[in-house]
């Protein structure tokens, strides 16, 4: 199976839906504009209703876009029927075809492009043992477990060898421990293919673990694209700092740039030196200074920048999460390797400290989202 | 390469359907033509034979016959034109120049030749005057022996109306060809052509023989005399007759309606709800009704009850019983249509979380308190439910009042005596238009506000164990009645066997096989054309109820809750009023086929339609969508996915639409009684004749025949729906 990789390009794609209802329209994706490099594997991320479904399905061929182009490798696509485009798609709820085998499912691509019988039979068997299902190739989809029926969803995929694999949410239907064997499942066959792939997720861990690159997208607009350490430690907004892990902000001023690139800022009665800035923030700019809970620490009252009151403790063996209700809301501080450190206990009030050179200042919003997992 | 290929397809079809346009437009061309020519030559005919006897007096009449006819122009010559002792007598000079002009010359000596035989020739070409058209007649006006024509009339015939009538059947064509070009090439350059092309077709159906007649219908009520007018309905609406029918019509569904849902609830109640012994064998028989041919339950009513039924007569020594009128009425309508209350009822019941009354029994309610305060209150929107849709088809019932009726009278009934047997249409029209009134408002409460207002409780698990609600004495009570009920059916379809057998019921009880030879011998052509017919509408119907329902579940597209209305609405409307509304559309061009075997195979298809898609619709609502994406995906186009995926999981409601169109174009009465024809006769209509005629040995065979048919065909269907029974549980699982 060697599909030569293309690239997936997207330009300024915008869906409108009519609202069923009364004459108002929805913005389902507004002018998304990104490149997908041959056999890298990109996550679309984002809450419910943040469009990202609604663009695998454009570049699936199940929606048309409003405005804007989809090019697979060098070929337009943009109006092609899902039949005429090269693409194939795992569903959320597999869409395996239920009067039919496994073995027929698998085949009903193959049958379509009119393949010899015998050729059928060896790709068949051949994408069933990659996926580890060849023992029940003559089962009905209705009698296999969840975590079957996704690998010959997926196999049913792979076997006409797409250019590009679209995944939508394949994996939400599956418990948990399914799910992250699946996931490294996915990411093995996929690079052992080299196959361009597209994902799509609410569920940041799964986005992490799995992507080249990840796409955040909210209210139908791409929030940031970047790896997932990128989007992890350097988000650009509140929003992608909130989505994409637990973090805590501190409301200030931006005062000035150090020649390194450092933000001072002026938090309550301090000055603090944040380690990075989002671009194009500008002295007197109001920022939220990001902080993620493995660079908060409990300090003394001078070293401070917020105190409260600890409300609970979980023990996790290698580290220590402490949530810590402040002045302006909750946050989590996590103590690595605990053992021999200073614990404060339930009820105690404690003072707050971040490592600097962790701390990011980001644009602030209106409506600023405390702490959100 | 892709558009050329789309190009030369789309050009290939459209010359396709400009040679069948072509043929099907110069045929109502041919046929307006002929229409024409047979008025225009009686009307010279009439013109000739008020000729003056007198030879001197016909220069005047010439004259006068032009003050007569200002539209028309005239010239006469004495004798045969061209043969000896012919001489001008005067006129429009116009007419005579225009005879002897050369190119003319065969034409006329044709004409000579013709009146010489004393027969009208018409001029080959329409000749223009002033830019006005004329059809040129030449007539012969005959002597008194009527052996020789002493004149000739050469007669000038407006025909304005003609020509602009064959202009419109030309722009008519001409738009339709434009109109599916158009449709076609949109369809084939949309990104879903197969889709497109579905939609188009089914569009063109439903307004062709839907919309077009309904609107023909009305409209003939609201004409009088080519103009618009009030008129026809101020008559009917102010004749106590028909008023009287409209009120019978109500009283009858109200009676039926009320008896039919409590029969209906006992017997659901009695199986959903009790531990009632044989209850498959109950149902099977209460189902019986629903799928029989009509007449046969009235005839064997009549068997039993009439005047010289077995029980009355025979039994009882009853003398002056009369079964025609509201109660035989109500008998017939309540044993033919508690079953649908029972269906219902029993789907209301069944949903009903029994869990719900063993909470109750289990706070220490009494089972009658239970009853009362748990089943009674859920199991109510169904009550409400069972007995609109008896009511409604209880008014739309033609076949048992047909035959039972007597002198009570209902609308339905009597909307055919007007259209059929007093040959007044706009006032059947009326009528049955009248009746659409309680049918659709109670059929729309169904629809919108009983199913809003649903509180069954549906828990995915239907409980396998059920609780007693009844005592024993309450159950042996139910047990007993549905017993009787159930006999009574059993005993009902033993007397139509039995009618089958018996020399002349009522009179001479001795046993025959006579009347089986002669219905069938009498009754074969009408029994062949019927399932010609029937067979030739199930495929149909059964194919496009379920594209229809493919397109009105899966695609968005403008005009879709028109066309899904379109296509339900002959489920809500009467038979009598599709029937006559059918006459009235089809009996003239552009769709002249009355008296067609086509006219019922597309009243079978356009009536049987709904219930298909209805069953299309529910089958397809439990398919994933993304399973078609899937197939989308993976390469099929429309028509792969149709084939290969939609028709197999929709397969039990595809082969049920098609079973069920069958048996109902079978057992069909009251649309068809206004379009069958010598040539096409009906099965049921048969039996309605040897009824009528008082030979129930005959109709009892034909009857027989009919419900040994429609069993065949539903165990038939059982057979084939059993084996696919599987999918339906994966489906649902998926």
């Amino acid at each position: 199976m060697t599909a030569k990789s293309v690239p997936v390009t997207l330009s300024h794609v915008t869906k409108i839906f009519k609202d069923p209802k009364g004459k108002g329209e929805v913005h389902a994706v507004e002018d998304a504009d990104f490149e997908v490099k041959p056999g890298e594997l990109v996550t679309l991320l984002g809450p419910s209703g943040c469009g990202k479904t609604t663009t695998l399905r454009m570049i699936g061929g199940f929606e048309l876009p409003t405005k804007g182009k989809i090019i697979i490798g060098d070929t337009d696509v943009t109006f092609l029927p899902p039949n005429g485009r090269q693409t194939a798609t795992v569903f959320q709820s597999y869409g395996l075809f239920p009067h039919m085998d496994v073995f027929d499912n698998v085949a009903y691509g193959l049958k379509i492009r009119k393949l010899a019988k015998d050729e059928i039979e060896k790709r068949v068997t051949d994408i069933l043992d990659l996926v580890g299902l060849s023992e029940l190739m003559h089962r009905a989809p209705g009698r296999l477990s969840g975590g079957q029926q996704q690998r010959v969803a997926l196999a049913r995929s792979l076997v006409v060898e797409p250019q590009v694999l679209l995944l939508d949410e394949p994996l939400s239907n599956l418990d948990a421990l399914l799910r992250e064997q699946m996931r490294v499942e996915i990411r093995r066959i996929q690079k052992s293919l080299g196959i361009t792939a597209i994902y799509v997720t609410h569920d940041r861990i799964e986005a992490m673990s799995l992507s080249d690159r990840i796409i955040v997208m909210r209210d139908g607009k791409i929030q940031q694209i970047g790896t997932p350490s990128g989007i992890y430690v350097e988000p650009d907004s509140v929003f992608v700092a909130g989505f994409v892990g637990k973090v805590a902000f501190f409301h200030a001023q931006l005062e000035d740039f150090e020649p390194d690139g450092r933000a001072i800022c002026r938090l309550g009665q301090k000055k603090v030196h944040a380690g990075s800035a989002v671009r194009g923030l500008k002295a007197g700019d109001e920022v939220e200074l990001m902080a993620r809970p493995e660079s908060l620490r409990i300090v003394s009252q001078e070293e401070a920048v917020a105190s409260g009151k600890v409300f609970a403790k979980v023990y996790l063996g290698s580290n220590v999460e402490i949530y810590v209700k402040t002045e302006t809301g909750e946050l989590l501080i996590e103590i690595e390797d605990p053992l021999g450190k200073v614990i404060p206990s339930e009820g105690e009030t404690v003072w707050i400290g971040f490592n600097e050179k962790k701390v990011r200042a980001l644009p602030a919003e209106e409506q600023t989202e405390g702490q959100s997992k | 390469m892709f558009t050329k290929k789309k190009i030369i397809m789309i050009s290939v079809v459209c010359l396709i359907f400009a040679i069948g346009e072509y043929w099907i437009f110069s045929t109502i061309q041919n046929t307006f033509e002929k229409n024409t020519l047979k008025e225009t030559k009686a009307l010279v005919k009439g013109i000739t034979s008020f000729a003056p006897s007198n030879d001197e007096a016909l220069s005047d009449w010439i004259i006068e016959l032009s003050d007569i006819y200002p539209d028309n122009r005239f010239f006469a010559i004495k004798g045969v034109p061209g043969e000896e002792g012919s001489e001008l007598i005067g006129g429009d000079e116009a007419l005579l120049d225009l005879w002897q002009l050369p190119e003319y010359a065969e034409a006329a000596s044709y004409a000579t030749e013709s009146v010489s035989y004393l027969e009208i020739y018409k001029w080959p070409k329409i000749v223009h005057f002033k830019g006005v058209p004329y059809m040129l007649m030449v007539a012969p006006i005959p002597d008194a022996e009527n052996s020789e024509a002493r004149a000739t009339l050469l007669a000038a015939i407006n025909s304005t109306g003609y020509v602009s009538f064959s202009r419109l059947v030309d722009a008519l064509a001409l738009i339709a060809f434009v109109l599916f070009g158009v449709g076609f090439g949109i369809a084939t350059f949309s990104r879903d052509p197969i889709s497109g092309y579905a939609i188009v077709v089914l569009a063109a159906i439903v307004l062709a023989f839907v919309a077009y007649p309904l609107l023909e219908a009305v409209r003939l009520t609201l004409i009088k005399d080519g103009k618009f007018s009030f008129n026809v309905w101020k008559t009917i609406l102010s004749n106590r007759q028909y008023l009287q029918a409209l009120w019978g019509s109500i009283q009858l569904g109200i009676v039926t309606a009320t008896i039919s849902t409590f029969i209906g609830f006992v017997y659901a109640f009695a199986v959903a709800r009790t531990s009632m012994k044989g209850k498959k064998l109950v149902t099977t028989l209460a189902t019986m009704p629903v799928i029989s041919p009509p007449f046969s339950l009235t005839l064997s009513i009549i068997l039993l009850f009439g005047k010289n039924g077995i029980v009355t007569k025979q039994w009882l020594g009853l003398q002056n019983i009369n079964i025609y009128g509201l109660w035989g009425l109500a008998l017939a309508q309540t044993i033919s249509m508690f079953p649908i209350a029972f269906m219902t009822m029993q789907g209301v019941l069944e949903a009903i979380d029994s869990t719900l009354e063993d909470a109750s029994l289990d706070l220490n309610a009494s089972r009658w308190y239970t009853f009362r305060h748990v089943t009674l209150p859920l199991a109510a929107p169904g009550l409400l439910s069972s007995w609109l849709l008896v009511f409604t088809n209880s008014l739309a019932d033609f076949a048992n009042p047909l035959l039972l009726s007597g002198s009570y009278r209902v609308l339905s009934v009597e909307s055919y005596i007007e259209a059929i047997g007093m040959n007044r249409l706009n006032n059947g029209a009326a009528l049955s238009l009248l009746l659409l009134l309680p049918t659709l408002t109670a059929f729309l409460a169904q629809r919108r506000w009983v199913n809003r207002k649903s509180f069954v409780v549906v828990t995915g698990k239907p409980s396998t164990r059920l609780s007693d609600l009844a005592s024993s004495g309450v159950r042996k009570a139910l047990t007993g009645f549905v017993i009787l009920v159930s006999a009574f059916i059993v005993g009902l379809y033993g007397t139509i066997v039995a009618g089958c057998f018996v020399k002349n019921w009522g009179i001479d009880y001795s046993f025959t096989l006579a009347n089986i030879g002669e219905a069938l011998t009498r009754g074969k052509q009408s029994l062949v054309s019927t399932i010609t017919l029937a067979g030739i509408a199930t495929p149909i119907a059964g194919i496009l109820a379920m594209v229809a329902a493919f397109i009105l579940v899966r695609k968005n597209f403008p005009g879709k809750r028109i066309l899904e209305s379109l296509i339900m609405a002959p489920f809500a409307i009467p038979g009598t009023l599709i029937g006559i509304s059918f006459i009235l559309a089809f009996n003239k061009p552009p769709l002249l086929l009355v008296g067609t075997g086509a006219i019922l195979v597309i009243n079978y298809v356009v009536r049987e339609l709904p219930v298909g898609v209805e069953g299309g619709i529910a089958a397809l609502r439990q398919i994933d969508p993304s399973i078609e994406e899937a197939a989308a995906d993976l390469g099929a186009d429309q028509a792969t996915i149709f084939r290969t995926i939609i028709l197999p999981l929709i397969r039990p409601a595809f082969i049920s639409s098609m079973s069920y169109t069958f048996v109902r174009s079978m057992t069909a009465v009251s649309a068809i009684i206004f379009l069958i024809s010598a040539k096409w006769y009906h099965i049921t209509i048969q039996i309605y004749n040897f009824s009528e005629n008082l030979r129930f040995g005959l109709a009892s065979v034909l009857a027989t025949t009919l419900i040994i048919i429609v069993l065949a065909v539903f165990g038939l269907m059982r057979l084939l729906v059993r084996q696919s029974e599987y999918l339906e549980k994966t489906i649902t699982t998926q």
